[in-house]
């Protein structure tokens, strides 16, 4: 296999799909649904798409929805004109089938495994940028995965974490001897994109660094793709055009999505100028052909840049230079802590 | 997209209760952009721990704020860049559909009448305040009649209080659906003469010169009857009533409590009667309507309670977004033009 540039590992459902599976009646609906019914959340398919234009992007998708959903989710991918390199999804029948229960619902020892798998079946050591949401327990596996990959995980440490997770022997074992396979390469998950789904305050995410950020939308998304050079003005604005197309989306909603990331310090003022000053090129050369009900861009450059002006002097969000040392056992004790009080309320 | 603009800064429990009211409206409200003004590196230090929609939530930054205490006009003359008046501004320049404030009610009413219009044929505004009642209505079935005005025109004369009641039907239309409110006049007697010159006045005007529901007089005792829907009255009566009736509720609470203290028979009973005191205190929760609207402007403002927290600002959020897609000033301006229309038509033909 060619190296690839740079690796993108998406999760499908409420990350890129809106779905529900709180309830056994949610989780039917979904296993039947069909494909054109499927609803992806507004801006993830076009940010793929142009994610699948540069030469060497490869895209991997890790999902923890059952196998016998594969022709289903495959279509609607196919229907979004979404392409992708890997396609894994969970074996719970081959679980239910050996007893295997715990299997059922742990996050931790399906995914990291999957990952580490995925990563060691590769040349070199490119760089990844992992996308997932907030409803389980993407920030911690993804953080878990980058800091393997940094080398910042003693050997003992991740079977104590998987332990906490309830993973079983083989998973276990397996995990830690991938990870013992797998080169270190410090600095290899370049950013872990978390779709806050639930809405969860962008503060329970603080402790897992700088790289991880939080975004409400995939224009977010995207801006933070921009910033870190993946992605150019103009896929920028392709993947503005397409939420603009979805009823929630208007151009306020995303100008204001644009200043909460500079509010929180996920994106320099001047990268905000200068996206604005690039999109504004970009729409002159006809990015924007064939979108007459948008205003003129100059005037959507100048209201973007509105929201960063009327902040005034006020400073964003601080960030620590170095990324903390995160107590992943701590974080699953509490995670499912978390998660048993929710099921009772 | 409706655009409710909010000063973060205005309240006994701001910034806090403000922008955490603020993110709970983002998240229920579909088409609304919730614009918060005031401190910008305190709300958004609020907002990062505070479940929101970042894409519905602007901030804009205003480096003063009128407290609680300050005396109104002064503080307005010497805080230009105040939130309230910055907020003010923005609706008056087309960059917020209404406004919303829990802070210093007298700053917030000042901030408004410095920057805003009235509507053409509204020569005073009015401040409404809801009362819960002992029969509902509207399609609803609210259990608030709209007592108006509560303290924006002390002295009003016959004509400001037809054009009251204007206002106060158009609001009960839209915010209860209640598309025709049975309009009444306070007065010291249900007879047409009774009651201070400018409400004989405004009663017969209202009788000659209106399509209005207006059922006549009404007597203090039939507010919390539930007898009419909307309750006009000058500013100075409106704010007299409001204040006794709040006062009435306090002293049956305080009684409660002392009752339960005094006795265990009493305690036992208070106990019994558990189920329906919770009921009551459902249904005279403040928080749950959100705050007053002052009506006679271009724009909506919605005064919050001064002691408002998180529910009662995302409610007084959801009322102004609410009127604004209703289109609740435009409703007002018609019924107003309406009025006009038929004064002339009369005076028309008696000529």
């Amino acid at each position: 296999m060619t190296a690839p540039r740079h690796v993108f590992r998406w999760d499908l459902d409420k990350t890129y799909l809106y779905s529900e599976f709180e309830r056994v009646r949610d989780l039917v609906k979904s296993a039947l649904e069909k494909p054109a019914d499927k609803r992806a959340v507004p801006g993830a398919p076009a940010l793929l798409r142009a994610l699948r234009q540069t030469p060497g992007h490869r895209i991997c998708i890790v999902s923890g929805s059952p196998e016998q959903m594969r022709r289903a989710l495959q279509a609607k991918l196919r229907l979004d004109g979404v392409e992708y390199d890997e396609f894994v999804l969970k074996d719970n029948i081959r679980n239910l089938v050996r007893g295997r229960f715990r299997a059922l619902r742990a996050q931790i020892p399906y995914k990291l495994p999957v990952l580490l798998r995925s990563r060691a079946a590769l040349d070199g050591s490119p760089p990844e940028t992992l996308v997932g949401d907030d409803a389980e327990s993407d920030a911690l596996i993804y953080s878990l995965y980058a800091d393997l990959l940094d080398g910042r995980i003693a050997d003992d440490e991740l079977p104590r974490i998987m332990a906490a997770d309830r993973a079983y022997d083989d998973q276990i074992a397996e995990a830690s001897a991938l990870a013992r396979r797998i080169p270190v390469a410090p600095g290899s998950v370049k950013r872990i994109l978390i779709h806050l789904d639930q809405r969860s305050p962008t503060a329970r995410f603080t402790k897992y660094g700088r790289r991880l950020v939080p975004i409400y939308n995939y224009f977010q998304a995207a801006l933070i793709l921009y910033a870190d050079g993946v992605l150019t003005a103009r896929q920028v604005l392709f993947v503005a055009l397409e939420m603009l197309a979805d009823d929630q989306y208007e151009l306020p909603t995303l100008a204001n999505s644009l200043q909460d990331l500079v509010i929180r310090g996920r994106l320099h003022r001047d990268t905000a100028v200068q996206l604005a000053a690039e999109c504004t090129d970009a729409a002159a050369e006809g990015a924007l052909a064939g979108h007459d009900e948008l205003p003129p861009f100059e005037q959507i450059a100048e209201s973007f840049k509105e929201r960063v002006r009327v902040l005034g002097d006020v400073p964003p969000l601080e960030w620590p230079e170095a990324d903390p040392k995160i107590d992943y056992v701590d974080l699953v004790d509490s995670d499912h802590s978390r998660r048993r009080s929710k099921r009772k309320s | 997209m409706q655009r409710i603009v909010v000063d973060a800064m205005g309240g006994d429990h701001a910034p806090d209760e403000i922008v955490k009211g603020a993110g709970d409206a983002s998240l229920t409200l579909g088409q609304t952009e919730i614009i918060l003004v005031g401190d910008a590196r305190r709300i958004s230090r609020l907002l990062h721990s505070v479940r929101h929609d970042g894409g519905r939530v602007r901030v804009h930054h205003a480096p003063s704020a009128i407290h609680m205490d300050e005396k109104p006009s002064e503080a307005i003359a010497a805080k230009p860049d105040s939130s309230i008046l910055v907020a003010a501004q923005m609706v008056a320049d087309g960059e917020g559909d209404a406004l919303v404030s829990a802070g210093n009610t007298g700053a917030s009413v000042l901030a408004c009448a410095r920057k805003w219009k009235k509507i053409e044929g509204i020569h005073r505004t009015a401040l409404a305040s809801v009362y819960p009642t002992e029969l509902r209505r509207g399609a609803k079935d609210d259990p608030f009649s709209l007592l108006l005005d509560v303290g924006a025109t002390v002295d009003a004369t016959g004509e400001d209080l037809v054009a009251f009641a204007v206002m106060g039907a158009a609001y009960a239309a839209v915010i209860s659906h209640n598309s025709r409110p049975r309009i009444a006049l306070l007065s010291n007697g249900t007879e047409a003469g009774k009651g201070p010159k400018e409400v004989v006045q405004a009663h017969q005007m209202l009788l000659a010169h209106t399509g209005l529901n207006f059922i006549g007089n009404i007597e203090g005792v039939d507010i919390p009857r539930g007898v009419a829907d909307v309750i006009v009255c000058s500013g100075y009566v409106g704010n007299v009533v409001l204040k006794m009736l709040e006062g009435v509720s306090e002293t049956v609470v305080n009684l409660a409590r002392y009752a339960y203290k005094e006795k265990l028979l009493w305690r036992v009973a208070l106990a019994m009667l558990s189920g329906g005191i919770q009921r009551l205190k459902a249904i005279t929760d403040w928080e749950q309507y959100g705050g007053a609207p002052l009506l006679g402007f271009e724009h909506l403002f919605i005064k919050a309670h001064g002691r408002s927290k998180e529910r009662a600002i995302s409610n007084a959020i959801k009322v102004a977004s609410k009127a604004v897609s209703a289109g609740l000033t435009d409703q007002i301006a018609a019924g107003i033009h309406e009025l006009e229309d038929r004064r002339g038509g009369k005076q028309r033909s008696r000529a």
